[in-house]
């Protein structure tokens, strides 16, 4: 049997869907399933080390933990750590592999192979992976290069729910333009959308959401609250200090119990059984 | 004749500015120039300046009571100047109408309305508005900013004794305008359960929540006060820049969102879209918020501006040109990222600029090349910990900790912080504040780093480190260290956590920071100087734990205070607002939303 898989794809980076994958992750594993985080391609310079040695983006780590599993080297198959002039470091199953001076591309087949590789080692082992896309998947710019999105999801034939953050405003637009964007086939795999990080009374969205719907033809699966999260961002240069709260002791730990939290907001304000359905199907 | 005697009277004292002694005073507008109380071009019958009343003799006569024109600084000016130069005082009646037309060719009766619009907050319509008003006020224009409604806490007091947000103050900066009132009429500022309390020309008006500030405020009273904020503005200057708020297309407000197109009509502005590139999604972004919004709306945009653009802008044109075939509106232009010292709009970063005593700044060095920033994001956890970047020298004078994080490139950093000026500037703190070095920053921090092979450099080379310990570190051969690591901080025997990714080894005579363990091997690891102000390792994550923050915490607040931190930062500010003008100026094509007006300017 084919393992059961979902893809979350954000309108921009730092939208929240690390988060979002972190809190499939907890909720899945408290089902009872064997879940496994899997994220394509990352462009960081922020990774962490696994206890094999291995070097992936820290993202996956703290995924890796809400699945109550340890990270592995599969779970982030390519991470591209950009640099100076010696250009962008490639670190391919956890190893770097060579550096990639401006102008060179690597070979686009090799990292899909790649990439296949690896889900399939998790594949093998784990009931459901949940995967998240990088960026945003219709930057006009890198139409047929970007491979951490669509390309991925069509290699992976996975359903796709986008995720966008409200607290930035312009939420609408920006899932209604990234959905416009796409290419025909690649919008027929986007099964939902998540408005994600929003305060305040969610009624006041009503209008919206619905003439969001009936413009793109494809539900919303919920519109989660702003969580005070303690989780180390992946990509943005920001430190938001306002989120971190007095706390006391070890930040990993402090995180893992902000994600009970999280869980909990997930549960009462997503369409979970929706986003189970469409990872089954 | 009563008036000519007047007039007469007034081109001997010359402009007089503001006469704050007159019991009238402020009779048209605050900080209206005073010089013509009666007018040498009464009576002008220019209908957009005045209109034909009854007089209480039932006679009709032409009423100039509500304008602006002769009263607005600028124009006072030119006119004192002709008059004086003019032999018959008052003039004739042709002479008057040449007088005017001249007026008129040089301040526009009423100004042009130039709107920038963000597709989400935090776009950077703050700082491209900040940058038009500046780069008009450089171009010889009286420009002020405006931002219809906006939602802050972060405000400041006007000299009228106003509250706006204190966006609209440092816009106002940028026009070399006195911040007023009607530059921002309506200010949020939220009290948390979705309860403002709502600033209304400058002065508290009422609580409101969500439903009663839609549902009854907006397109009553609010409407009301835009409009007649916006009129003093737009008749007493010749170009207001306006800032929208949040997105133009949130679908479910639809006409109960008065700050952006409906402001936008009130003002009859020509619109500018921004889209912050830093993000990604940015054609989205451009894309849905401009095919959401109805025609009548989208005709009002000249162009978008892609903003905040880190690196190479040429990758983008592809994208660019789909963009502008599929909405038929033109890219203006892509403005990259800058670094600026100026405090920055968004609703929902809490006022932070609390001087509470006890509050450390940590100074993290912005290195081009900075690597695994989440390192920094456990130390704001310490209660009264802040972090700023850090990319300028002085700015150095408002920290009480300095951090060299880590670096994708040890040796191209450390020139830019020689470049910078950065290098000395850290050297000489030395032993006065804690200054941490982390993996490339634990590098730069030893006397000498040698690259034999070019693994880090590209060439062979030697390069002198900060100096502040003695190490000294070796790129021998491209091998990379990725190893989690347990251990204890030598300095207070508490348990530390994290793990290793580097190049490079290296030797320090120092006493060493930790004792670790790999799960193979155990052995000492990084480095600390004497007196313990110096401490560098190759620990990510080594903030995690509580031991080494707390640390880090403790000499910082044992060490000095900053002094003078205000004086630095309004240099600072107005340094930002020269070089964010400039970079605009250059990246983006104005033509099309700045039609000149005036000779020879």
């Amino acid at each position: 049997m084919r393992t059961n898989r979902i893809m979350l794809q954000g309108i921009s980076s730092g939208c929240g869907k690390s988060t979002l994958v972190a809190l499939l992750c907890r909720h899945f594993r408290s089902l009872g399933l064997k879940v496994a985080p899997f994220k394509a391609q990352n462009l960081s310079l922020n990774s962490f080390v696994t206890s094999e040695g291995k070097e992936i983006g820290i993202s996956q780590a703290f995924q890796a933990w809400a699945a109550g599993i340890e990270p592995e080297g599969a779970m982030n198959p390519i991470l591209l750590k950009p640099g100076g002039e010696q250009g962008i470091q490639v670190v391919l199953e956890g190893r770097p592999v060579s550096n990639l001076r401006s102008g060179e591309e690597l070979d686009r087949k090799m990292l899909l192979e790649v990439v296949s590789r690896s889900f399939d080692v998790l594949a093998t082992r784990f009931d459901l992976i949940v995967i998240e896309g990088a960026g945003s998947p219709a930057e006009l710019n890198l139409r047929g290069r970007d491979i951490a999105n669509m390309r991925t999801a069509e290699m992976l034939d996975s359903p796709v729910v986008l995720v966008g953050d409200i607290d930035r405003g312009g939420v609408f637009a920006g899932i209604y333009g990234t959905h416009q964007l796409l290419a025909e086939k690649e919008r027929a795999r986007i099964k939902g959308y998540i408005i994600n990080r929003f305060r305040g009374d969610g009624s006041i969205l009503g209008p919206g959401i619905s003439r969001l719907s009936e413009l793109t033809g494809v539900p919303c699966l919920g519109v989660m609250p702003m969580v005070d999260l303690h989780l180390p961002s992946e990509d943005a240069l920001t430190i938001d200090v306002s989120r971190i709260a007095s706390a006391d002791g070890d930040a990993r730990e402090v995180w893992k119990q902000d994600l009970d939290a999280l869980l909990a907001a997930g549960q009462k304000h997503l369409d979970l059984d929706m986003l189970r359905s469409i990872a089954f199907s | 004749m009563d008036l000519a005697n007047k007039v007469r009277e007034e081109v001997e004292k010359g402009v007089i500015g503001p006469d704050e002694q007159c019991e009238h005073y402020p009779c048209h507008f605050q900080g209206q120039d005073c010089s013509f109380c009666y007018c040498p071009l009464y009576p002008c019958l220019d209908p957009d300046l005045g209109k034909m009343v009854i007089s209480r003799k039932g006679k009709e006569v032409w009423s100039c009571q509500d304008c602006y024109y002769v009263h607005r600084n600028d124009v006072a000016k030119d006119l004192m100047a002709a008059l004086v130069l003019e032999r018959q005082v008052p003039p004739d009646d042709p002479t008057v109408r040449k007088l005017k037309a001249d007026l008129e060719r040089a301040h526009a009766k009423r100004a042009q309305a130039i709107m920038v619009l963000g597709a989400t907050s935090g776009a950077g319509k703050s700082l491209i508005t900040a940058a038009l008003c500046r780069i008009l006020s450089d171009g010889g224009y009286r420009v002020a900013p405006f931002k219809s409604q906006n939602m802050s806490l972060n405000s400041c007091v006007t000299k009228g004794g106003d509250e706006i947000a204190r966006i609209q103050e440092l816009q106002a900066r940028a026009a070399r305008a006195e911040p007023i009132a009607a530059m921002n009429p309506i200010l949020l500022k939220p009290k948390g359960n979705a309860v403002s309390q709502v600033i209304v020309n400058g002065r508290p008006y009422q609580d409101m929540d969500v439903q009663h500030y839609y549902g009854e405020f907006v397109l009553g009273k609010g409407l009301e006060v835009i409009r007649v904020a916006y009129d003093e503005l737009a008749r007493t200057n010749d170009f207001v820049v306006i800032e929208g708020a949040g997105s133009p297309a949130e679908i479910n407000l639809g006409e109960r969102d008065i700050a952006n197109m409906r402001t936008a009509e009130i003002a009859n502005a020509d619109c500018i879209l921004v889209v912050n590139m830093e993000w990604g999604g940015a054609f989205a972004y451009a894309y849905g918020t401009l095919k959401l919004l109805p025609e009548e709306h989208r005709r009002r945009f000249k162009g978008i501006v892609l903003n905040n653009m880190h690196g190479d802008a040429q990758c983008l044109r592809p994208g660019i040109e789909e963009l502008e075939r599929r909405l038929g509106i033109p890219v203006l232009g892509v403005v990259p990222h800058i670094d600026l010292t100026i405090p920055m709009e968004d609703s929902m970063t809490i006022a932070s600029q609390c001087s509470d005593e006890e509050r450390i700044r940590v100074g993290v060095v912005r290195l081009p090349r900075i690597s695994n920033f989440t390192d920094f994001e456990a130390l704001a956890i310490e209660p009264g910990v802040s972090i700023i970047y850090v990319t300028e020298p002085r700015q150095l004078e408002l920290v009480e900790a300095i951090i060299l994080p880590g670096t994708k490139n040890t040796i191209e950093d450390l020139a830019w912080l020689k470049e910078k000026g950065l290098f000395l500037a850290i050297k000489q703190r030395g032993g006065r504040i804690p200054i941490i070095g982390i993996c490339g920053g634990f590098q730069m921090l030893g006397a000498k780093i040698i690259d034999a092979t070019g693994v880090e450099g590209g060439t062979p080379q030697e390069v002198e480190g900060l100096g502040l310990l003695s190490s000294v570190t070796y790129f021998d051969a491209y091998d990379k260290r990725t190893v989690q690591v347990e251990g204890v901080l030598l300095a207070t025997g508490e348990r530390i956590r994290g793990y290793e990714i580097h190049m490079g080894r290296t030797e320090s005579a120092e006493k060493p920071l930790l004792r670790v363990s790999d799960g193979k091997k155990e052995y000492e690891e990084g480095a600390r100087s004497a007196d313990g102000m110096v401490m560098g390792t190759y620990l990510h994550g080594a903030f995690d734990l509580p031991p080494f923050r707390r640390l880090l915490v403790e000499k910082a607040r044992a060490s000095p205070r900053s002094l003078d931190t205000e004086l630095v930062y309004q240099d600072e500010v107005e340094e930002s607002l020269q070089k964010l003008a400039r970079t605009v100026e250059k990246a983006i094509d104005l033509s099309s939303v700045i039609s000149e007006r005036k000779e020879g300017v």
